[in-house]
């Protein structure tokens, strides 16, 4: 008999047993109905945005909240770039700039609709990194120095600032995980009021299963990377990014 | 001072109750986490959620071939390779062949007590293969060659000072008392390893029947490289780890977190459904799942099924008075605290293997009030305690001296007669030794070491009733 059917027949009569102490011969199962949903928010997406943005920066990110595409892709810009400015500074060396300071590891920016974004963040000298294959060894050189990422999500929860960041196609797992910040854009489409809320439409809607089969790897984000193992002193940036940073905006407006 | 894993079971509490340094480290960082807990566990519907989480569970347990085949059947449909092992061999042969077959020479490991409870680094480097911890706390005590010694918290037993330590000693890190420093170098040195590694190897918080996905938790975001940057990527959960839909997983999540640290999320919660595809960009080719018996099975059938519902968040071990004070190395085995406990001897071939495991505890009850699946945990080691006397694994003397209580107590005559002899007897003793006894012969003297025994009283409460009685009738 193989280990498999060993331990499927040794689990099946051991609860065969009728005085078997645990667990109890009725054990209902957990209905979607009965299902309670943990930490709740509520609100118009304005409200909804905002608690985000409260609750990313109380777990150490920080955020945004635009009006408009136009401010989005502004905000956008000036936070890369602003970064660039960072880590040049943080070099403090006479020739602080270094090639590869403008790479941003990306997943492929027309998913954010918003217009002519890769267009001017190449003018702009940005290099957008969109890999194709990180079991290359060559691509993977490649983007291992690079310091800033940028995403968007799959979803957003609001009750506990938390993101989704899926892993198929072109969408790199590596540019939310391995650079050093990490760049999340939110359009208020994707942000729900909580992940129960998020799993119940997609279960409505009948796309639940294929939905998760297909993604290969689904990451619930909230916040940047953090231990405390060294005697409960908080550090940030231990594997993923130290800096996570949100843009929301209004794309229900239009 | 390290505790000696090979010393009986009270020197080994002895060993940690003598370390200062243990005692703080392990009782600031419990209080931390128990107000966290608190406090996380108040700020939602806590009792509602503890209440969910165990019908969840329990319901799974009930119906647990059914998870179990249900979970392979949609593995497989993803392109995931499912393995069982019904014991630690087993499971570390079958890791080890995955690692041989895919030629892999360094592997990266995200913290898993599954792969604890089986050696699975030892296994690894007997054949030749690179084993490197990934967490933080866990990449320190693998520098300290030491085990962890917290479910959630591997470290736990070290102060700022002892790590600083083993980062100078082990990674020739300049002297420093910065923690952020220490993570930055060990953020430099791991990234390299997982950039190189051949094969990931991670346990599983939980895994979702319904959809075939494979869940880990993390903080630091190593559970997401390990399972993203290598070729090969191998989960070893235990057979208990699953639940129905991935509602049920995401409800559990948050008991774990709020019950593990107090955060109503973990930084990252990565789900796993299966290997890469064509035109995907990253993930492993080769995802496989090893399903792990090891003794839950057997646990089931011998009564101890409640411990099943375990989410391994570590709530008892910080909430438990015994475990604040010697520590997880004490224990002596994988699993520590009042979980470890129960399912250490529960899990083992033979319960008295570990017959001072279920002694290890004041039997106050704390940690079933902070368990958030509520496990009785008291009872169970009062089930344990009475098997091992069934199974006559209890000390020889232990049994003959309840045996003579047992007799002492059923017999009023003897008990009246030992009464007065004892009464008699230690106040003529204490008399000569200053009023206290100082001293008693084995194996009372262990009383005596530490403390005075007061004689006993010279009358005993019957006969003072009894005069008592005779003096108001004749008034």
């Amino acid at each position: 008999m193989s280990a498999r059917d060993t331990i499927l027949s040794r689990l099946r009569e051991t609860l065969r047993q009728p005085h078997l102490p645990f667990p109890p011969a009725h054990s209902d199962p957990l209905t979607h109905a009965e299902r309670m949903t943990v930490t709740h928010a509520e609100g118009d997406p304005w409200t909804l945005a905002e608690r985000f943005a409260q609750e990313l920066t109380a777990v150490k990110g920080s955020c945004e909240l635009l009006e408009t595409e136009t401010e989005a892709r502004l905000s956008i810009i000036s936070r890369l770039q602003l970064w660039v400015e960072e880590e040049q500074a943080a070099r403090k060396t006479a020739e602080a700039e270094r090639a590869g300071d403008y790479d941003v590891l990306s997943w492929p920016l027309e998913q954010l609709r918003i217009e002519s974004l890769p267009l001017i963040l190449k003018e702009l000298g940005f290099k957008l990194i969109e890999p194709t294959d990180l079991h290359d060894p060559q691509q993977r050189e490649r983007i291992r120095p690079i310091r800033a990422g940028i995403t968007t999500v799959e979803a957003a929860f609001a009750s506990t600032g938390s993101f989704v960041v899926g892993g198929r196609g072109a969408n790199a797992r590596a540019a939310s995980l391995t650079p050093f910040r990490h760049l999340v854009v939110i359009p208020f489409s994707k942000l729900y009021a909580t992940g129960e809320e998020w799993l119940a439409q997609m279960r409505h809607a009948g796309r639940l299963d294929d939905y998760l089969r297909q993604s290969r790897n689904l990451s619930i984000i909230t916040g940047p990377s953090k231990s405390a193992d060294i005697e409960g002193n908080l550090t940030m940036g231990v594997h993923g990014p130290k800096v996570v940073h949100a843009i929301l905006f209004d794309d229900l407006q239009q | 001072m390290q505790v000696d894993f090979n010393a009986p079971y009270k020197n080994r509490v002895q060993q940690a109750l003598a370390d200062p340094n243990l005692r703080v480290a392990v009782s600031n960082a419990t209080d931390r986490m128990t107000d966290a807990r608190l406090a996380s566990m108040d700020a939602v519907e806590g009792q509602k959620l503890r209440s969910q989480v165990r019908q969840m569970k329990q319901h799974v347990l009930r119906n647990w071939p059914d998870y179990l085949q249900q979970l392979e059947s949609n593995l497989t449909r993803n392109g995931c390779t499912v393995h069982w092992a019904e014991e630690t061999e087993d499971a570390q042969n079958i890791v080890r062949e995955i690692a041989l077959q895919n030629s892999a020479k360094l592997v990266v490991k995200s913290k898993s007590m599954a792969t604890e409870e089986i050696h699975l680094n030892q296994a690894l480097e007997e054949v030749g293969l690179r084993v490197v911890e990934t967490d933080l706390g866990e990449y320190i005590i693998q520098l300290a060659d030491e085990p962890p010694s917290h479910i959630v918290a591997p470290v736990i037993h070290k102060r700022l000072e002892e790590i600083a330590e083993v980062f100078q000693d082990k990674l020739d890190m300049p002297p420093t008392r910065e923690p952020t420093k220490m993570t930055s170098l060990a953020r430099a040195r791991l990234r390299q390893e997982f950039f190189a590694a051949g094969m990931g190897i991670s346990g599983c918080n939980f895994a979702i029947a319904e959809t075939g996905a494979i869940c880990i938790v993390t903080n630091e975001g190593n559970g997401r490289m390990v399972s993203s940057m290598p070729r090969v990527y191998v989960v070893v959960m235990g057979i208990e780890k699953l639940v129905p839909t991935v509602e049920d997983a995401f409800l559990q999540l948050q008991a774990l977190c709020r019950s593990a640290t107090g955060q109503n999320l973990t930084v990252y919660c990565s789900m796993t459904s299966g290997p890469r595809q064509d035109g995907d960009v990253d993930g492993p080719e080769q995802v496989h799942v090893v399903l792990l018996d090891n003794g839950r099975s057997r646990m089931l059938a011998r009564g101890y099924g409640e411990a099943l519902l375990c989410i391994r968040c570590g709530a008892c071990l910080n909430a438990c008075p015994v475990y604040q004070e010697i520590g997880g190395h004490a224990y002596g085995s994988t699993y520590n605290g009042p979980i470890g406990a129960v399912i250490t001897p529960a899990l083992a071939p033979e319960i008295s293997r570990f017959k001072e495991l279920p002694h290890a505890t004041s039997l106050c009850g704390a940690c079933r009030e902070a368990c958030p699946v509520k496990i009785d945990l008291p009872r169970l080691l009062l089930d344990l305690r009475s098997d091992l006397v069934q199974e006559n694994a209890s000390p020889k003397p232990e049994a003959w001296g309840i045996k003579s209580y047992a007799s002492l107590m059923s017999s009023r005559r003897m008990y009246e007669s030992l009464g007065k002899m004892a009464s008699i007897g230690s106040n003529l003793y204490a008399g000569m030794s200053g009023g206290n006894i100082k001293f008693m012969p084995p194996p009372l003297n262990g009383w005596t070491a530490y403390r005075d025994f007061a004689p006993f009283v010279p009358k005993s409460f019957r006969q003072w009733w009894k005069e008592r009685s005779k003096l108001r009738g004749q008034t």
